[in-house]
């Protein structure tokens, strides 16, 4: 919607009339947070696969971490009031991609960090689980159903806590 | 607000009581292999169990609602709340059992039986579409807003780690039920008295949801052993203040004759009776017995997995 309200002036009408550069984008991405977990980032969450800004339309492609997943819609909105906030002429147009398929290793360092401040974790390169909560490599699978379809539960038997895996 | 340090593995013990209070309100987090007080144990037992049969007892009345869900996104928001609920019902078991009081299917199938309690909120029945949006603007809303104050203080290390996911989460449920009221509030006049017949049924309800104070002059122990951070009274004042005004605004009334506002703008609700919440607690509400039927059912339907599974 690049309509204005009050005016019904419609400023895509005029090209060039709004504009921003990738780097204006992404910046303005890095404020949309995962719907469930307040603190963290789309863009450290690996869901952001390209963007493109031509005079004043943006295109956001976005990768799912499960299709399926029953937060996309809340996602696309988020990232066009995002995208609009850096100039609300703008026209922004968010694609779901079916390709590439995420995966955990698309998340950053900070992420992953932020993720085990919630007890949750992601499997090391060799398969290992280490417990965000003490440290120990003693997790143990419990059920591959967590509650979301992108986690599963395990088991520490070290310090006796639940842990959420990413899958 | 307590945060949570690395985890102590190694058991910890106290001389008394007193010092075990002393270790409490110092801001100390109690871990799965400390020696606490065997009070403190138990109540601290009895909360999360209560909590996992709410999050399973709402689960399942969630999944009857993913076939009558209006449009397949609204299908996918169910099937995802559902999957939310019973993951959290599993987690909160799982440290609930850890805990060496009951087993976990010693918990269930005294949930099943009807030996043991869930929130008032899941002995009603959703009559129609609308109730639904109800639970999901309202009542979520409320067993949010006691969550949430749980979390704050909560001196059980397991417990309060799944909460600060629970809550996030139900923060997610939230705006979804923002958004489905919405559409009923802004649809036909139809849709409208259809919210209205539904907040009718479940005002009461999701307000008594927080439970009565203890008598004047008892300490709550979840209060004294810090697993609760608000008195019920307190939590069920702000809820009125934010909900009725916005529920006003959309155009709807309260059911409450005696609902009334101070000279502060404070919205007052009149006088609670306390036996419909009551006869929750006996299971005996309006839909108990085919609620906690429902679960049983499906618990016995489902041996045959366990047994293959064992």
């Amino acid at each position: 919607m690049n309509t204005d309200e009050l005016t019904g002036f419609d400023a895509g009408l005029f090209e060039g009339s709004a504009s921003a550069d990738t780097g204006d984008v992404l910046g303005a991405l890095r404020a949309v947070h995962d719907p469930e977990y307040p603190d963290i980032s789309i863009v450290d969450l690996g869901l952001v696969e390209s963007v493109v800004a031509v005079d004043g339309q943006v295109t956001v492609g976005l990768i799912p971490t499960f299709s399926g997943c029953p937060a996309l819609s809340m996602i696309a909105g988020d990232v066009r009031a995002a995208v609009q906030s850096i100039d609300h002429a703008l026209v922004c147009q968010v694609e779901w991609l079916s390709s590439p398929v995420w995966e955990p290793a698309r998340m950053s360092p900070t992420a992953q960090k932020q993720l085990e401040s919630y007890t949750v974790v992601l499997r090391g390169r060799d398969g290992s689980l280490r417990c965000p909560v003490c440290g120990s490599f003693d997790v143990s699978e419990q059920s591959m159903a967590g509650p979301t379809r992108c986690r599963s539960i395990g088991w520490c038997d070290s310090c006796r806590n639940p842990v959420e895996v990413m899958r | 607000m307590r945060t949570l340090a690395q985890s102590s593995v190694g058991g910890r013990s106290w001389a008394g009581r007193d010092d075990f209070q002393a270790f409490i309100d110092a801001g100390g987090i109690v871990e799965p292999g400390d020696d606490m007080p065997a009070e403190y144990r138990n109540e601290v037992f009895r909360f999360i169990e209560f909590h996992a049969n709410s999050e399973l007892m709402g689960g399942l009345t969630e999944r009857d609602w993913i076939r009558h869900a209006p449009g397949l996104r609204l299908k996918q928001v169910f099937l995802a709340k559902t999957q939310d609920e019973i993951g959290h019902a599993h987690l909160l078991y799982m440290v609930a059992a850890d805990m060496g009081v009951k087993t976990r299917t010693e918990m269930l199938e005294d949930l099943f039986s009807g030996r043991s309690r869930f929130h008032n909120v899941f002995h009603y029945q959703a009559v129609t579409w609308a109730d639904q949006v109800a639970i999901a603007f309202l009542v979520d809303a409320a067993a949010f807003a006691s969550q949430r104050a749980v979390f704050a203080e909560c001196t059980y290390g397991p417990y309060k780690r799944i909460l600060k996911r629970i809550v996030s989460e139900e923060g997610f449920h939230m705006r979804h039920g923002e958004e489905m009221l919405l559409r009923l509030a802004t649809g036909t006049p139809t849709q409208h008295e259809m919210f209205q017949a539904a907040l009718d049924r479940w005002w009461w309800p999701a307000v008594q949801l927080f439970g009565p104070d203890p008598p004047r002059g008892d300490i709550d122990p979840l209060i004294r052993w810090k697993i609760k951070s608000k008195r019920n009274e307190e939590l069920r004042a702000a809820f009125v203040q934010k909900y009725v005004p916005l529920l006003h605004s959309y155009g709807f009334e309260i059911p409450d004759t005696d609902l009334s506002q101070d000279a502060d703008g404070t919205w007052m609700p009149g006088e609670i009776d306390w036996e419909p919440l009551q006869a929750t607690m006996r299971q005996g509400g309006p839909d108990s017995a085919r609620r906690i039927k429902t679960a049983a059912d499906n618990w016995s339907d489902t041996a045959w997995v366990r047994e293959a599974l064992a």
